[in-house]
């Protein structure tokens, strides 16, 4: 292989990485930035879309269904929690981090009892490879960036709406406020909390052929994810967008040149200089 | 008839016993000054009001309908504006984004009110496209008071509108608020501390004391020299 195709190759990877990354943050940065809530369950929103696959072959459907089913039951999860648990939780952090550790719990145990303990594999719904400048790429893969770039974009337009997306940034800056200007911003909240479980549901869809979808599969996410946003920032969309590049680019960058533990170190140590220096976040204003 | 009437509102922060029975009435189409010095609880009643801290009891109606268990969003349909302490217009967006999110319907871009507002406050015309944060205090309030009158509002509630602005803009301000109230009715509770400037456009005042309004009455026929003495002498 060339350098320019092991160039080229790594920026695909890395590609990859950083939209799923994306996928599973917006929702941790929608959630902390507009009710404050600290959600540990919302990995458990990508392990159920990953299930989504196992769910379409167990009931008969089309490989590809589970690609469908999964961002909606996963929305539809992450309704009946924001309903039934969240709503009560907004603004306090720490009891929102206990109450969705133990949601996650459950989840997980839930998970095991109808999935069963054992690592499943999802067979890749797009086989074989395409050619790249002479150079083999595995075709979900760039199925993968693709659907992650379409859907990303779709949501920052959704935020950027002119109605909602200007009602969703008054509510981010001054939720009180908002309200007073006949606002409802618990619907407000719901939306955002639903659109963030559907899409860390679908980040699991994605990723489930590539890997192995297991009941504890969320939490290296939720650690990159929660990285993501002290690094972007939870103020906004874009911090959590920016986020995501920076924490996704480095991983995949270094993880080539040396190796993966290196590249954790390194992330770490970034988090923990943002912190010191810019506790908002590097893309978040102020 | 009273526009707002209070009755006997007690008033919570967690523990904290705020409000200890206060009781007021506003008339339809009057302004009325609310005084009374620091930490008295002039803030916390027009929170109470709005719904933004709820009165843990009392009664709380709008032209003879009970709002003291509505939340914030239904208390503004019903054409109630407010224009907090501290002025809050929405740092990152536009001037004309506040003033949109101030719109009853804000999905319709209503030029008439948009032309009425910058009739009222031509520089929030000039700077329309600026983001709230980067003007000054004077121009954020005005912005306020703008976005809280987008609303077609009825009543309008405003907490210390002149605190800490340059006397020029504080003068045009007052003018304009009663210009509104004498054109289209509006009715107005305005909180004051500075006295002079509350009475000079008040027709009724009130004064609280630790959570109690304990003085009501007429401008006209007010004792001022005592209430001053004692209830607004730091
Ligand atoms: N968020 C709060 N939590 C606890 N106490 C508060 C809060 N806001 C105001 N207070 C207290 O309530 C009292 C009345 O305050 P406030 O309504 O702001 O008075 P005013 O507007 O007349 O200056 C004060 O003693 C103040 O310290
Ligand atoms: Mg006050």
């Amino acid at each position: 292989m060339s350098t320019t195709q092991l160039i080229l190759l790594q920026i695909l990877n890395t590609g990859v990485t950083m939209g799923i990354l994306m996928l599973v943050a917006i929702g941790l940065g929608i959630i902390y930035g507009l009710m404050d809530v600290i959600n540990l369950a919302h990995s458990e929103f990508l392990m159920l879309g990953a299930y989504g696959w196992v769910i379409a072959r167990l009931v008969g459907l089309d490989g590809w269904t589970g690609l469908i089913i999964a961002p909606v039951l996963v929305g539809l999860v992450g309704y009946v929690i924001e309903r039934g648990l969240v709503q009560y939780l907004y603004r306090r952090p720490l009891d929102s981090l206990l109450a969705t550790w133990g949601v996650s719990l459950i989840l997980v145990q839930a998970a095991r009892i109808v999935f069963g303990p054992a690592p499943q594999a999802v067979p890749t719904p797009l086989e074989g490879a395409v050619d790249l400048f002479g150079m083999p790429y595995g075709r979900y893969r760039l199925f993968v960036l693709a659907v992650s770039i379409v859907i990303i974009s779709l949501t920052l337009a959704v935020f950027r709406y002119p109605t909602f997306g200007l009602k969703t940034r008054a509510v981010f800056q001054d939720a009180e406020m908002a309200k007073c200007l006949g606002i409802r911003a618990p619907r407000i909240y719901s939306t955002g909390f639903v659109i963030g479980a559907a899409l860390a549901g679908l980040a699991g869809a994605l990723v489930a052929p590539m890997l192995t979808v297991a009941p504890d599969m969320g939490a290296n996410f939720l650690v990159q994810s929660f990285l993501v946003v002290i690094v972007g920032g939870a103020g906004s969309l874009v911090g959590v967008v920016g986020g995501a590049g920076v924490i996704g680019g480095i991983q995949g960058l270094i993880s080539y040149f040396s190796s993966s533990v290196l590249a954790q170190v390194i992330t770490l140590t970034l988090a923990i200089i943002v912190v010191r220096v810019r506790p908002r976040g590097i893309f978040t204003r102020k | 008839m009273a526009h707002l009437a209070v009755r006997d509102v007690h008033t919570f922060y967690g523990p904290s016993h705020v409000l200890h029975g206060a009781s007021l009435e506003v008339e339809t189409g009057s302004i009325a000054a609310l005084l009374g010095r620091n930490g008295m609880g002039k803030t916390t009643l027009l929170r109470s009001i709005m719904g933004l801290t709820p009165a843990a009891s009392g009664e709380i109606e709008l032209a003879g309908t009970r709002i003291d268990h509505l939340q914030p969003f239904d208390i503004f349909d019903l054409g109630v504006g407010y224009v907090p302490q501290g002025r809050h217009v929405f740092p990152y967006l536009t001037v004309q984004e506040n003033l949109r999110l101030g719109l009853r319907n804000k999905r319709k871009r209503d030029p008439e009110i948009f032309e009425k507002l910058f009739g009222y406050f031509p520089i929030l015309a000039e700077r329309r496209k600026q983001k709230a944060g980067t003007m000054s205090g004077g121009e954020q309030q005005q912005l306020a008071i703008a976005r809280a009158l987008a609303g077609e509002v009825k009543i309008m509630l405003l907490d210390e509108p002149t605190e800490g602005i340059q006397p020029s803009i504080v003068d045009e301000i007052l003018e304009l608020l009663v210009r509104i109230n004498q054109a289209d009715g509006l009715t107005i509770l305005l909180v004051e501390q500075n006295m002079e400037l509350g009475l000079s456009v008040a027709r009724d005042f009130f004064v609280m004391e630790k959570g109690v309004v304990v003085e009501a009455g007429a401008v006209a026929g007010m004792d001022k020299e005592r209430v001053i003495n004692e209830y607004l002498v730091v």
